[in-house]
C-alpha cells in the first residue's frame, strides 16, 4: 500500500477536519467530531431539507456536494461503509427547517436498512420524511431487475436537482417526485482498469493484471459484467455507449446531461479523449447533450478508470440542472 | 399493573448490567461462526441504554425510541440494527403513552418480529434470533402477569434452542458455515436468551 496518511484508523476523521479548513463557507460538522457536515447555519425554515449519507472513499460523493442549491446535510461512513443510524438521524435533523427532509442516497443493502430506519426516527418526532434511491448501475442487475442495481455517479445529478427543486420552495411531496424522476432518468456504467486500497484493509480491492480492464465493476470493486484486454480509448467508449444504448435508447431530438467520470486515478486528458466519441455516437443518435460534466465527480479513492452517466432530460430536469449552485467541488 | 417508564427503565438496566456477565460466553459463541463480537455488541449497546436511561422521557413510545437510538450509538452491526428495529417497532405502538397494560406485550412483540423480519429478510426457521422471539411471542399469548409471561418465554426460548440445535443456520454470515452450525446454538438465539435471563435477575 503506498498512501499518504497518517493512522489509517484515522483517515474519515482527518479527511473531514481538512475538508472543514479548507471551505468553512460550505461545510460545518453539526458537532464537535461529528462524521455529519451541514451547511453552516441553521436549516432554512420553510425548505425541504435534502440529505445524503454513505461511506467514505468517494471524494466529491457525498459529503463534497453539501452546498447552496444541493444537500442540506450528509453523514458519513468509514470507507466504503454504511454510516450509522444515529449519524443519519443527525443529518436529517439538521437539515429539518420544518418542511420535511428527502434523503437522497445510493442502493447498498447497509445504507437502506441504516437510511430506513432513520427516517422512522424522524417520523417518531414528527418530521415528515421520504426517500429516493439511486440504482443507476446498468451493469449491476438486468433491466428487469433494475430496483436490485447499485447506486453510482448518477446521483450527483439526483443532488443537484432535487437540491435546486428545494430551493424553489416546493414542499416534500413534488421535490421527492423530482428527485426520483432525475434518479429514475440516470444511466451509469464504468470500466475499473486498477483497484484501490481500504486504508485500514492495506492491501488493494480486488487484483486485476496489467493489460486488463474490467468493464461493469462497482465502485468498491464488485464484480462487472466482462473482463478482458485492455482496449483504446474509442473502442472502451464505444462498448460502454453500446451497453448505455441498449439498456435505454436514445432517440432524435431527446435531450441529455452527460458525466465522464473519473474514478480517482485517470486523468483529465484521458477523460476528453474518452468524451470524443461520447459526443459523436449522442449527436449521431440525434441528441442534444446539455451542460457535459467531464472531471472528478464521483472517485474510489486511487481506482483508476472511468464511469459514463447519461441522464436524460424533460424541460423541468434540464431547468433544474441548470439553476445555480456551489459547493467545494462544483459551481452552476 | 402496567408497563411504565420507570418499570421499563428498570428492566433494560437489569438487561445491560447483565451483559456485561454474559458477554466472554457470547463472544466465543461467535467466534465460532464469524468475528466472534456479538458479545461487545451486546455490552457496548447496552452500556449506550444505560447512560440513556436517567433522562427517558415518561412517554413510552418516545422512551423506546431513545433507547433505539442508544443502541444503534454503539454499534452498526446488523444483529444490533435488528434489536433497535424491535424497539423502535414497540416505540411506535406506543408513542403518547404512559402506561400500556402488559396484556398488549404479546401483541407488540408480534408487531416487533414482524419488523424485524421486514428489515433483516430472514423467515422463521432460518435459525435466527426470529424463531427464539416467536418462541417466546407464541408462550406469553394472552397473559398479563409479567412475572409469568417471562417464565413462560424463557421456557419456550430454551426449548427452541434446544430443538434447533442440530439444524443447520440458513441465512446471513453463519449460513456460509452451515455445516459448521449444525450441533452449535446460533450466537443471536443466544443473546435473545441472555436479555430474558438479565430482565429475570433480581433488582
Amino acid at each position: 500500500m503506498k498512501k499518504i496518511l497518517n493512522d489509517p484508523y484515522a483517515y474519515v476523521d482527518e479527511t473531514i477536519d481538512g475538508l472543514c479548513l479548507a471551505f468553512p463557507q460550505y461545510y460545518e460538522r453539526t458537532s464537535p467530531g461529528a462524521r455529519v457536515i451541514k451547511r453552516p447555519g441553521a436549516a432554512r425554515t420553510g425548505k425541504v431539507g435534502v440529505v445524503s449519507g454513505g461511506g467514505s472513499g468517494h471524494l466529491p460523493v457525498f459529503t463534497g456536494y453539501v452546498g447552496p442549491g444541493l444537500l442540506d446535510a450528509c453523514a458519513i461512513g468509514e470507507v466504503f461503509a454504511s454510516p450509522s443510524v444515529e449519524q443519519m438521524v443527525e443529518a436529517m435533523r439538521a437539515a429539518n427547517g420544518g418542511a420535511g427532509v428527502l434523503r437522497v442516497y445510493g442502493n447498498y443493502g447497509g445504507d437502506v436498512m441504516n437510511f430506513d430506519m432513520a427516517g422512522e426516527m424522524l417520523e417518531m418526532e414528527d418530521v415528515p420524511t421520504t426517500s429516493v434511491k439511486l440504482a443507476d448501475d446498468i451493469a449491476s442487475a438486468p433491466p428487469a431487475e433494475a430496483a436490485k442495481r447499485r447506486g453510482v455517479a448518477g446521483m450527483i445529478f439526483a443532488f443537484k436537482i432535487a437540491g435546486a427543486a428545494a430551493e424553489e420552495g416546493k414542499d416534500l411531496a413534488e421535490v421527492t417526485r423530482i428527485a426520483q424522476a432525475a434518479a429514475d432518468a440516470c444511466r451509469t456504467v464504468g470500466v475499473a482498469l486498477t483497484p484501490c486500497t481500504v486504508p485500514q484493509a492495506g492491501r488493494p480491492t480486488f487484483t486485476i493484471a496489467e493489460d486488463e480492464m474490467e468493464i461493469g465493476m462497482g465502485i468498491h470493486g464488485e464484480p462487472g459484467v466482462r473482463r478482458g484486454k485492455l482496449h483504446t480509448a474509442d473502442v472502451i467508449a464505444a462498448e460502454m455507449l453500446d451497453m448505455q444504448l441498449a439498456d435505454r435508447p436514445i432517440a432524435r431530438g431527446d435531450r441529455v446531461s452527460v458525466l465522464v467520470n473519473s474514478l480517482g486515478a485517470t486523468p483529465a486528458e484521458e477523460l476528453f479523449i474518452l468524451y470524443r466519441q461520447v459526443h459523436a455516437r449522442l449527436t449521431a443518435a440525434g441528441a442534444t447533450i446539455v451542460m457535459p460534466l467531464v472531471g472528478r465527480y464521483a472517485c474510489s479513492m486511487e481506482m483508476s478508470g472511468v464511469s459514463f452517466t447519461i441522464i436524460k432530460l424533460d424541460a423541468e430536469l434540464e431547468r433544474l440542472l441548470k439553476a445555480p449552485a456551489e459547493c467545494a467541488f462544483w459551481r452552476v | 399493573m402496567s408497563l411504565t417508564v420507570p418499570v421499563l427503565s428498570a428492566g433494560l438496566a437489569r438487561i445491560a448490567a447483565h451483559m456485561e456477565v454474559a458477554a466472554d460466553s457470547l463472544n466465543a459463541l461467535d467466534g465460532q461462526l464469524g468475528d466472534g463480537d456479538l458479545g461487545v455488541t451486546m455490552v457496548r449497546g447496552g452500556r449506550e441504554v444505560d447512560k440513556a436511561l436517567p433522562t427517558l422521557p415518561a412517554d413510552v413510545g418516545m422512551a423506546l425510541m431513545a433507547c433505539a437510538q442508544a443502541f444503534t450509538r454503539a454499534s452498526g452491526s446488523s444483529y444490533g440494527t435488528l434489536l433497535a428495529t424491535a424497539l423502535l417497532s414497540a416505540a411506535k405502538a406506543t408513542k403518547g403513552r404512559t402506561e400500556v397494560p402488559w396484556s398488549e406485550v404479546p401483541a407488540l412483540l408480534a408487531g416487533a418480529l414482524a419488523a424485524m423480519m421486514a428489515r433483516g429478510k430472514a423467515n422463521l426457521g432460518d435459525k435466527t434470533v426470529l424463531d427464539t422471539l416467536n418462541a417466546a411471542i407464541q408462550a406469553v399469548e394472552g397473559m398479563d402477569d409479567p412475572a409469568k409471561m417471562l417464565a413462560a418465554a424463557a421456557a419456550a426460548v430454551d426449548a427452541t434452542l434446544e430443538r434447533m440445535r442440530g439444524e443447520p443456520a440458513k441465512i446471513g454470515r453463519a449460513r456460509i458455515f452451515a455445516d459448521r452450525s449444525v450441533g452449535l446454538d446460533d450466537p443471536g438465539q443466544v443473546a435473545f436468551r441472555e436479555i430474558l435471563r438479565g430482565l429475570a435477575t433480581p433488582a
